[in-house]
């Protein structure tokens, strides 16, 4: 079976609220997919019921074609999840807690385990009281790492980590995906998702509005156009296509949606020095969905 | 875009003026404190009255009275317990015998987990913090907070008078208004001195739990000094050692003593200005009392949820199996001395309203044994409220995410929430044993041993409830199971007085335990309230199996 998350009509409500709704995914093994939305948006719930803390209102979800619900201990043997706040035991220390989760998790690859505490430059002999909030946090990205899991399930999984250990938890993605485990990764943190996701879903109001490569995105918004004259600006307003024109002196700037070509022929006539087109950034494809109506929350 | 245009505010305009913001600590914590105040000031007064109310109705006679009084006005054993029975022959009397000592204690309770939650509670969350970015100091938050707590404490008071005043106005009761705020004032003090107290181990210890801990066992040792001086062994002046026998001093009612409020008032203001003190002393967050950041990996019990269980919960169980076996040990040791004291027709019949016929050490025990099964019930309690705990705290999580399933970690838990249960009665039927043996008393092991049994049944009883509340309605669990404790505790309390309806009585867990060793266990209560815990307990467990995980 090639698929490593499905979901079918997946929805929670909480009375009249609709936490999520009627959700269709599909994630294929070995994909880093990454998972998106404003907070509230539902990200945190379908996690919930993809990992069988929630139950589901409507629809199912499977992980290695296996039921989310009805068989949790089998999904949970092949999965490891980081949550975005680490509550964990105050009284233990760091190495305790390794050890009992990985114990209760069944078979650890110690080498990496020790590997991962100096990678992530983790006191294992501090109590979690001790610890600060990205340290924590630390503690149970080892704790999924180290199990080396088929899946990694990861919700805001770099809250509180500085930047240095950020680049060493994308370190540790990147070579999880060399060896074939796939992620699901919710964040918020745009930079990160893509630098890491070959696919990403993009959820609104507890509905998947977008999924895809970012490729296969970039069409939905539009591609920024930046020309530098020698002499008379052209009034570009009128081309087709072309919004957004914002006139600096002698520079300037504008959108583009569909086809450049109209855009290219209006400057042919003029005197170019300089041109710079640059494909939005996963920011402002986030933007452009959310500016939308995203207000209207 | 459909976004409404939005006129930005200028930049000078007040939010919304604060009126007095260096008041806002001591209005929040005023109004937590209020809130529980409130309650158990009913809870307090309604006591108060009941008791009044019960004693009119059932000791009608002179003779009856006359009666009660020789049942105990000199019994040693019921003196160190609730404390002196001086005037029995009187409604006033009756009631500070019967009601005070219990409501000191759990005034106590009361004052001292309310101030460790509302500091060091509010430390450990964090939310102290931003208090302290207001416009307060560390020593002036603490002072504010404890004038919220000294508000909650008022009100405690207030309810408890107001009740107990009304109670005293009945025409049989005949209380005048007086002694009854003097009562209500007394049984309150020991709320007041252990929020003090709640105060200044908030300071010491790094965690609330730690904080709660250190302030019990200040409760315990009072108890304890308090216990022997009125044991009769010849050491009363004791009394004036334990913050409990000040109050007691107090003698509300039957010879009232007001000075004895000068130790109370001077020890609850030092206990608040050291508390203020140490407050600007060290850091947000910290204690004076350093915990250890750093130890060594003990591994042994760390294999899985239920070692893990076992692991958190075992300095708490510990602690509770030390005060039971002290109690049950000193319960033997003053069984057959105060036994002694039970003499004739009249004060068999007291004792046996009591719930402990017979006569002799074994009806002093059976008396005793009820204490005893509170204590092992609150231990039942506290299983289920940790378990929730960890659900709340997001810790279950880290459990149900891995190859755990949820039936696996509740049934281990509950697995060793009964193992607890059954040693912690076993041990009080044995230490029992040992102190009534150690004074020759007659009553032998086995009847020691199944009354130490028979004190499972009523915890079990509260354990099942409270997975049964964990499983419906999680956030409700330690209301539950505190709630029902408190219930049925109280309609014994009121119940062993005589005339309450059935219906109420039975609605306690105790009411259906034989006060063994006075009366032979009776199995088949006892196996209804066990079948009632497990029902419960299977009906919870399917509910948490079906339900979603809950944060606070």
């Amino acid at each position: 079976m090639a698929t490593a998350i499905r979901t079918e009509g997946l929805t929670k409500r909480y009375g009249d609220v609709v936490a999520l709704d009627h959700l269709d995914l599909e994630v294929a093994r070995g994909e880093v997919v990454g998972y998106l939305g404003p907070n509230g948006a539902g990200k945190t719930t379908t996690i919930r019921l993809l990992l069988g803390l929630s139950r589901p209102t409507e629809g199912r979800g499977e992980v290695f074609g296996l039921d989310c619900q009805l068989q949790p201990v089998e999904v949970h043997r092949r999965l490891a999840f980081v949550p975005g706040e680490a509550n964990l035991w105050p009284s233990l220390t760091g190495g305790e807690t390794l050890a009992l989760l990985g114990r209760v998790h069944g078979h650890v690859d110690e080498a990496y385990r020790d590997e991962l505490i100096d990678r992530f430059d983790l006191d294992p002999t501090k109590k979690v009281r001790a610890y600060s909030m990205g340290n924590r946090q630390k503690v149970i990205l080892v704790a999924a790492l180290m199990v080396r899991p088929d899946l990694l399930v990861l919700d805001e999984p770099t809250n509180g980590l500085d930047p240095l250990m950020e680049q060493a938890f994308r370190h540790c993605i990147g070579e999880a995906r060399g060896r074939g485990q796939t992620v699901f990764l919710s964040s918020h943190v745009l930079s990160e998702v893509e630098a890491l996701c070959d696919r990403v879903g993009i959820l609104r109001e507890g509905r998947l509005v977008e999924i895809g490569t970012l490729a296969e995105m970039r069409h939905l918004s539009a591609l920024s156009v930046e020309a530098t004259f020698d002499s008379a600006v052209p009034d570009l307003s009128g081309v087709p296509g072309v919004s957004s024109v914002e006139t600096n002196g002698r520079v300037v700037r504008c959108q583009v949606r569909g086809s450049i070509q109209p855009l290219l022929r209006a400057l042919a006539d003029a005197d170019v020095t300089e041109l710079v087109s640059r494909e939005p950034s996963l920011e402002e494809l986030f933007l452009a969905l959310y500016g939308e109506d995203g207000h209207a929350r | 875009m459909h976004a409404e245009p939005t006129v930005a505010p200028p930049v000078a305009a007040p939010v919304r003026a604060e009126r007095f913001p260096g008041t806002v600590v001591a209005r929040l914590s005023a109004r937590r404190a209020a809130r529980s105040g409130a309650v158990w000031g009913l809870i307090f007064g309604l006591s108060i009255a009941s008791s009044e109310v019960s004693y009119t109705r059932i000791y009608t006679t002179q003779a009856e009275r006359d009666a009660l009084a020789a049942a105990y006005g000199s019994n040693k054993a019921t003196s160190a317990l609730f404390g002196p029975a001086p005037q029995l022959q009187t409604v006033g009397g009756f009631t500070v015998f019967k009601i005070s000592m219990t409501l000191m204690i759990l005034g106590a309770v009361w004052g001292l987990l309310t101030s460790t939650r509302l500091l060091r509670g509010e430390e450990d969350s964090g939310r102290w913090d931003l208090l302290l970015t207001g416009l307060t100091t560390r020593r002036g938050a603490t002072a504010q907070a404890l004038a919220g707590l000294g508000a909650g404490a008022g009100l405690l008071w207030l309810l408890t008078a107001v009740v107990s005043v009304l109670s005293g106005r009945g025409s049989k009761v005949g209380i005048a208004a007086g002694p009854s705020l003097y009562l209500a004032l007394a049984v309150v003090t020991t709320a007041v001195m252990f929020l003090a107290v709640g105060a200044l181990t908030s300071q010491l210890a790094e965690t609330r739990r730690q904080a709660a801990s250190y302030a019990a066992v200040f409760l315990g040792v009072s108890y304890a000094l308090r216990m022997i001086a009125d044991a009769g062994v010849g050491l009363h002046a004791l009394i004036w050692a334990s913050p409990l026998g000040w109050v007691e001093e107090l003698q509300p009612i039957t010879a009232p003593q007001p000075l004895a409020l000068l130790p109370i008032i001077a020890l609850t203001a030092v206990l608040a200005a050291v508390a203020v003190h140490l407050a600007g002393l060290r850091d947000v967050g910290a204690g004076i009392v350093a915990d250890r950041s750093h130890s060594h990996r003990h591994l042994a019990l760390l294999s899985g949820p239920t070692g893990l269980a076992i692991r958190l919960l075992r300095a708490t169980v510990i602690a509770w199996w030390v005060a039971i076996a002290a109690a049950a040990l000193l319960y033997g040791l003053i069984a057959r001395s105060a036994g002694a004291t039970i003499s004739g027709s009249s004060v068999r019949e007291v004792f046996a309203k009591l719930g402990a016929p017979g006569t002799g050490a074994d009806a002093v025990l059976g008396v005793c044994f009820l204490v005893l099964a509170v204590l092992v019930a609150f231990v039942g309690a506290g299983q289920i409220t940790a378990a929730r705990a960890e659900e709340s705290g997001g810790r279950l999580d880290h459990m149900l995410v891995r190859p755990v399933s949820r039936a696996s970690w509740l049934s281990g838990r509950l697995l060793v929430a009964v193992i607890v249960l059954l040693l912690s009665s076993v041990g009080a039927g044995v230490f029992a044993w040992l102190g009534a043996a150690s004074q020759h008393s007659s009553v032998g092991f086995t009847t020691l041993l199944g009354a130490g049994v028979n004190l499972v049944p009523p915890a079990i009883a509260i354990l099942g409830i409270g997975v049964l509340a964990f499983g419906i309605r999680p956030r409700t669990t330690s209301v539950v199971v505190y709630g029902l404790l408190g219930w049925s505790l109280l309609v014994v309390i009121i119940g062993g007085i005589g005339a309450t309806n059935h219906w109420v009585l039975d609605t306690s867990v105790f009411h259906h335990m034989a006060s063994a060793p006075a009366a032979p266990p009776e199995w088949e209560a006892n196996g209804i309230m066990t079948g009632i815990g497990v029902a419960s307990a299977l009906v919870g467990g399917l509910a948490f199996w079906r339900r979603d995980l809950q944060g606070e």
